[in-house]
Parts: C-alpha cells; structure tokens; sequence
C-alpha cells in the first residue's frame, strides 16, 4: 500500500509542470524609489553582450538565489547578455575543485575572504578591473577597510585587488521582543554594564535572559567565535584585534583569554541561558531564537547577525514582534561604537568581456538596492537610497554599518582555515563544555603553531 | 540433544526480540521523518514529533484583532470582538490563558482580565473574545494573550504540495528527476556489462596473472573515490568530454567496477564446474559459454548488483556534483535539487522530510520489483 502512495507521488512529480514565474525585472524602470538615472546612463554606453554567457556560482540558495537573479536580469537587460546563476551548499569545496581542474565559473561568490585569498596565492583568481579599488576606497563606509580585505596576495606575492563586497551582514546585534520586555518592565540597554545589570536583573526575576545556540551541523561552534570577536572588539583596541586576526597577538595572550571569559560570563551561567550552558553546544542555532517567540518566553535576548531573521517564526514583524539593539560597548573603555560584520565578495575566476561589464554593474547603486528591497541585504555602498531597503530593520542596520566609527570583518573568516573554521569552533565548543578559557587558547594557539 | 537438525532451537524467543528490537530501532526514525514530512515548519521548530500524533498540550501566543480597523463604539467605550484561534488558523479548547508573558495562566477560560485603567477581555473555551476600553486603550496593537490550549493533531500537505507543484519548484524538479534518470539507467547498466564480461574471464578462462588481476580488483576496492576526483575531472577535461552526463556515466562505471567484478566472480565461480566443462567438450566457445550458459545463471547476481548500483547512483551528490553540474545549471538531479530548496543556511527542516519520502519513490520501486533477487544474489557465492 505504502508503495503504492509512493508510485503515486512518483507520477505527480513527473506530471507536474508549471511556467517558472516571471524572474524578470520585479520592479520597472523609472518607478519607486531605485536609483534609475546611473543604471539608464550606464546602460545606454553598456557594451553589447548579445550572444554571450556570464556565468556566476555563489553559496546563496533559496531565497536569495531567485533574488540575485532579478538583479542580474537587469545587467542582462542592459548588455543582452545571458547571465547564469546557480547556487550550491558546498560552494566552498566545489570552487576549489572547478579551478583546480579548470572549469571554473566566469565569477565567484565568495562567503568569506579566508578562500578567496588561499585561491589568489594559487592563481586561481584573475583581479578585478582597474580603478574598482578607487571606487570602493571612496563610495563604501569605511572604505579603505573594505579595499583591504578585498586584497591579497597573487602567486608572485604581489598584493592585487581582486574581491569586491556585496551582500554584507552586521554581527553586533541583539534581539529581543518589545512586548516581552513591556510586559516586565525592562529597558533596552546603552552600554555594556547596564546589558550585564539586565542580564542579572531577568535572572533575579526568575527568568532566563538568553538564547544561545552553537549547533550548525559540520561548523558547530561558530556563534561563540562572532561572540568572542564582538567581547574583544569591546575590551581591546580595534589595532589588538587585527593583531589577533594575524596572530601577532598570540591565541593565549590574557587580553583574548578574558574576551573569552567574558563571552563565559554569558554562556557558562545555567542561569543565564535557556536549558543551561550544557545546552549551548547543543542547540541548534537556527532553532535558538524560538525561544523568544515561545509561551512563556524561553529567553529575552538574543545576539545574532542580520541574517536570523529568516528562521523566526512566520509572519513575525519587524518593529512589533521583534525588535534589534546595538550590542553594547562598555562605557568605561574608551573604545567608541565598534561593528562586527561579515560578508560575501565577488572575485573573478574565468575573465572575460562580461565580467568586466558585471563588475561594473555591480558598482551601480541599483545593483545593491533591488536586491536589498527582496531579502536581508546590507550594503556600505553610501549611494544606496535607504528607502529602498525591505523593512525598518534593515534601514537601522544599514544606518549602524554605514555610521561604524570602527568596521571589523569576522575574525574568524580571517584567520587560516585550520584556525577560523577548524580549532576555534571547536575550541569554543569545549569551553561552553566546561573547559578552562586558558586552556582553550592554549590549545588553539598551538594548532595556529602547527600551521606555520 | 536439544540442537539437532530439524528441531527448534530454545533460544527462537532471543531471536524474535532481537529481531523486532532492530526493526523498531531501524524504523522509529523513518517514522519520525514521515511524520515529520506532514507538519510545518514551525511546528517542527517547536515541539517534536511525537506531540503531533496524539492530543497536546500547547502554549501559543494569539492576538486580538487590529483595533484601528475592527472597533465598534459601544456606549463611550469601544470594544473588538472576534475569534482568536480561527484568526490564527489554530485548532483545539483554551483551558487557561493570560495576558501578560510572565502570567500565562493566570485566568481560566470564560474569565475577564482587568487590564490598566477600565480596559478588560474576556476569553472563552472556543477562543471567542471581548475586548473592552476607552478609546485610547482600545488602539495601537490587538492585545497579545497567551493561551494553553488542548489541540487536536493536526497535519498539512502544504509541504508535499509546495515540492511537486509551486510553480517555481516543479519544473525544477521535474527536470531534475529525469536528469537523474538519464544519469542512473546508463551508470547502472554500463558497469554490469563490463563487469560480467570480466567476472566471466576471472572466474573461468586461463591466463598468466590472473590471481594477481584479482587481489588488484579486491585492493581497489578500499581506494575512496575522493581520491579521484580533480585528476579523473582534469582528464575529462583535456580529452573534451567536459562536464556532462557522458562524464558521468563513465565515473559512476569506474568507481562502480571494483564491486561488481568481485561480486559477479564470486558468484561465477561457484556454478557447477561440469556444466561448462561439458559445454566446452561440445565445442562451445567461450563467448558461447558465456552468453548461452553464464549470463541466464547470474541473473540473480546481476538483479542484485543492479539494485546496488542504481541505488548509489541514485542517492549520489557528490559525483554528480563534480563531473556533471556545470556552472551554466542546466543539468541537476534530484539530490542537487533537494538541497538547494533547504536554503542557504539549511534551516528548513520539514523540506528535508518531504524531499526524502519524494526522491525515496523511484528507489522503492526498483527495490521491490526486483528485491527477490537480493537475498539470492546476496548469499549466491558465499554458500557453496
């Protein structure tokens, strides 16, 4: 019988065929709030790709694939060129496998810096068009930061520009539901010592003040390294921190061993985190932050990047249901209103005409706002129209990266994938388990030794 | 003299539990899985599976009606009233409910709560409320209530439904299923060509080095295709086959070969030696041995083995992804197809249930229609 259901579902698959909706151009030109006039100008002197195929592989999937597309159906409208996007989950190792065997995409989109360098040391990456560094060094907040995470290294170890940010996220975000805390009279915190005085404030409520989750499948443990990053951007100079992401501040030096600690005083607490801080490696963290949304709250806050959004409940509305602060930064260190982010970048893997032309697509204001109007985009680009983006949240978001006073980029997407994708989310694991931060950093600076 | 042939063992009891111990144990996440495939995805974010299939109870949080657009002036205070369950889509009985996240249960159903200043509700057992205030108290938001409520289970084909007929999915999916059945029918059928006729040859013609093909053919067993990958693409490559289903169906042959040339000597070598021999006595050539005598007898062996490979080739991601996916995404398969609708961060779990029991049809199919031969070709060799 069961069989039976299963051939049935077989036939409805094969019989199943629908138009594949529209994918072209969702919003016309010349309406709402895009910036038409510099795409208009550009596409008048665009030069004329008909015939040919630009090919692009990203890590995006659904929704963001279908997304991507519509921004690219504008170039394609502009240059008569055809432009292909396919997405995989295993970006990361096929890319490598493409260029290595030499089948590689004409663009690549790539989820961290750390690849994208290891891949321009081998030759793998071709730079990207004169003058594109000018353009980001002037037209991004905080510019030049940008331009340097985007350079490397080429096979002859000469420094080229050959990445180019787009779609970036903001780590250094709380969230919390506003009615929750209405209902108990709580305040959004300014500074550090007061989100530390709430957190003690819930607990002496009888509440649980946190929703931490490390799980992620193959990657468990990286929550607690965007944690880790935003304690030490908060306890020492941004200088340390880039000093740390190059290890010229060892793993095991007191300043990252009490980032740690602090990052402890969080998740180590079976008060502080919903299910206790045995639960923290355990939790997935996709599943985390339901327990803000559930009956009676699991937990009031929750820090995360600007993409969770995705994995709250349906229908959750922004501003109402859910709300975002700025993690805090400690009033007394004098260290101004430090950013954590990350981001994706787009590198040249196979050139030709059309991914000159893309690239400079890519530089329009249009190309950042149509995909910032469908989904969670952030961009630095300063000629973005803000009014363009899809809700408050991501205006507030982009008002906060576009303001940072310090930009720091994902330590842990920096440092050498032994390290930042390896020891560290393991490393983390180990300390919300229960081991000494001293001896986690011991451990991970010796794997970073190994390195060498 | 209990173990004498022919009389039951005292130990069928052992047997039987075990038996039925491993079948619970092989099922229990099968069934979690198809339960699963039925339920939402918050539904399966916020309670396991086990609570969809009896009566539950659950905590959820509804909300009154938005006052701007659903009040009535009644007297001078104003007052919305509606359903709370059927505006949420939710089903089942209100037992206590609250109004406030830290008092969830602070009223029993038909109660009123007296809310700041002359603001009250009034919720019953079937989620019908009454909300009551003065004007600037019946504004802004509906009022959120928190209800425990008794619910009946409750099951969706929304999941089914998205993945074989939203417009944007099923010509992606359509195409991907018969993508896969263009790359499996040749990646199983090639291989058991090659095979039988080198099985045939291993088993039963002299040559010098025969024994030492053999322990080759074992040892390559144990090499992982991981191994192969960037060379065998590079190769693909330079000699202008490209990413393809040509590709393909040569790296599923190659990386399927070992087995199924051990496999099928094995079990040629085990046919009753004086049949051939007498075969040969008549005058037979060996492509005659072959094709009249070998081939009908291993038809078991080749049922089995075919079982295998299509399975493999079936569920493979990782070959498809290399040697046939290219970057201009016109070719795909079910396995490529599946995880691309998790999403970009894999969080959509009730996807991942409903593509399993999806792609697990074709698979089901080929296994009942030809699994008779599996056992038989299973043992064939192994007992002589």
């Amino acid at each position: 019988m069961k069989s039976q259901l299963f051939a049935g579902a077989a036939v409805l698959a094969l019989s199943a065929s629908g138009a594949l909706a529209g994918g072209h151009l969702p919003f016309n030109p010349g309406e709402g709030a895009f910036s038409w006039d510099s795409y208009t100008a550009w596409a008048e002197s665009a030069p004329d790709l008909s015939g040919q195929q630009v090919t692009v592989s990203g890590p995006w999937l659904t929704p963001e694939d279908d997304v991507f597309r519509s921004v690219l159906a504008y170039f394609a409208d502009a240059t008569g060129a055809e432009v292909i996007y396919t997405g995989s989950d295993s970006f990361e190792q096929q890319i490598v496998i493409d260029a290595e065997a030499g089948s590689a995409p004409n663009v690549a989109v790539f989820p961290q810096p750390g690849l994208a360098a290891d891949m321009a040391a081998r030759g793998l990456l071709y730079p990207l068009p004169d003058g594109m560094d000018e353009f980001v060094a002037a037209n991004y907040g905080a510019g030049q930061s940008w331009v340097d995470l985007g350079t490397y290294a080429d096979k002859d170890g000469n420094d080229q520009h050959y990445g180019f940010f787009y779609n970036v996220n903001v780590k250094s975000l709380v969230w919390y539901v506003p009615e929750n805390f209405e209902d108990a009279g709580y305040e959004v915190p300014e500074t550090m010592e007061e989100l530390k005085a709430l957190t003690e404030q819930i607990v002496a409520d009888g509440e649980v003040p946190w929703c931490i989750g490390l799980g992620s499948g193959a990657a468990t443990g990286w929550p607690a390294t965007d944690w880790v990053e935003d304690m030490m951007l908060r306890t020492v100079s941004a200088e340390d921190y880039d000093a740390w992401t190059t290890n010229d501040l060892p793993f095991n030096d007191p300043k990252v061993i009490a980032a740690i600690e602090e990052f402890g005083w969080f998740a180590r607490d079976d008060a502080k985190v919903a299910g206790g801080a045995g639960a923290v490696a355990s939790t997935d963290f996709r599943d985390s932050p339901n327990g803000m949304f559930a009956s009676p709250p699991g937990c009031y806050m929750h820090r995360q990047a600007s993409f969770v959004p995705a994995f709250f409940p349906e229908d959750t509305e922004f501003g109402e249901d859910v709300d975002f602060f700025y993690f805090p930064s400690f009033a007394e260190k004098d260290l101004g209103n430090p950013v954590l982010g990350g981001g994706t970048l787009m590198a040249i893997t196979d050139p030709s005409d059309g991914t000159n032309a893309l690239m400079e697509f890519l530089q329009l204001p249009l190309a950042h706002e149509v995909f910032g109007a469908q989904s969670g985009f952030l961009t630095p680009l300063k000629s973005v129209n803000p009014e363009t983006y899809l809700n408050d949240a991501l205006r507030g978001q982009a008002e906060i990266l576009v303001n940072a006073t310090t930009f720091r980029f994902d330590g842990s997407d920096l440092m050498p994938g032994g390290v930042g994708a390896g020891t560290f989310w393991t490393g983390m694991v180990d300390y919300t388990g229960g081991k000494s931060a001293t001896d986690v950093a011991n451990e991970i600076q010796s794997s970073w030794d190994a390195l060498k | 003299m209990d173990n004498i042939a022919g009389s039951k063992s005292s130990l069928t009891w052992a047997v039987h539990i075990s038996v039925l111990a491993l079948v619970l144990l092989w099922l229990f996440p099968t069934v979690g899985l198809f339960v699963s495939s039925f339920r939402t995805g918050d539904q399966i974010a916020t309670s396991g599976w086990w609570a969809a299939l009896g009566e539950a109870e659950q905590n959820i949080v509804l909300r009154a009606a938005d006052p701007d657009d659903n009040r009535v002036a009644d007297g001078d205070q104003f007052v919305v009233t509606g359903n709370l369950l059927e505006a949420e889509g939710a089903s089942g009985t209100i037992t206590v409910w609250g109004t406030s996240s830290r008092a969830i249960d602070a009223y029993t159903a038909g109660e009123t709560a007296e809310l700041k200043g002359t603001e009250t509700i009034t919720v019953d057992a079937a989620g019908n409320y009454e909300w009551r205030g003065s004007e600037d108290e019946i504004s802004g938001r509906g009022q959120r209530v928190f209800a425990t409520i008794t619910a009946p289970p409750e099951f969706t084909f929304e999941n089914y439904d998205n993945m074989l007929f939203d417009p944007s999915n099923s010509e992606g999916m359509a195409k991907a299923f018969f993508n896969t059945l263009t790359v499996t029918i040749p990646a199983t059928i090639i291989p058991i060509v090659i095979a039988a006729f080198a099985a045939y040859a291993l088993a039963w013609m002299d040559f010098p080095g025969r024994a030492l093909l053999i322990a080759m053919v074992v040892g390559l067993l144990v090499v992982p295709l991981q191994l192969a990958l960037i060379p065998l693409l590079k190769l693909h490559l330079g000699i202008g086959i490209g990413k393809g289903y040509l590709g393909v169906w040569l790296a599923h042959t190659g990386f399927g070969l070992p087995l199924a040339i051990y496999l099928l000597r094995n079990y040629m070598v085990g046919l009753p030696r004086d049949i051939i021999e007498n075969a040969k006595v008549d005058g037979a050539t060996d492509f005659q041995i072959f094709t009249k005598i070998i081939l009908p007898l291993s038809f078991p062996a080749l049922a089995s083995f075919a079982i295998f490979q299509f399975l493999w080739t079936w569920n493979d991601l990782l070959v498809a992804k290399v040697f046939l996916i290219d970057s201009t995404g016109q070719t795909t398969v079910m396995t490529n197809q599946i995880t691309e609708l998790l999403g970009t961060r894999g969080g959509n779990w009730e996807i991942l249930a409903t593509a399993a029991f999806v792609s697990i049809a074709v698979p089901l199919i080929v296994f009942f229609a030809m699994q008779r031969y599996l056992v038989r070709g299973l043992l064939a060799g192994s007992v002589k």
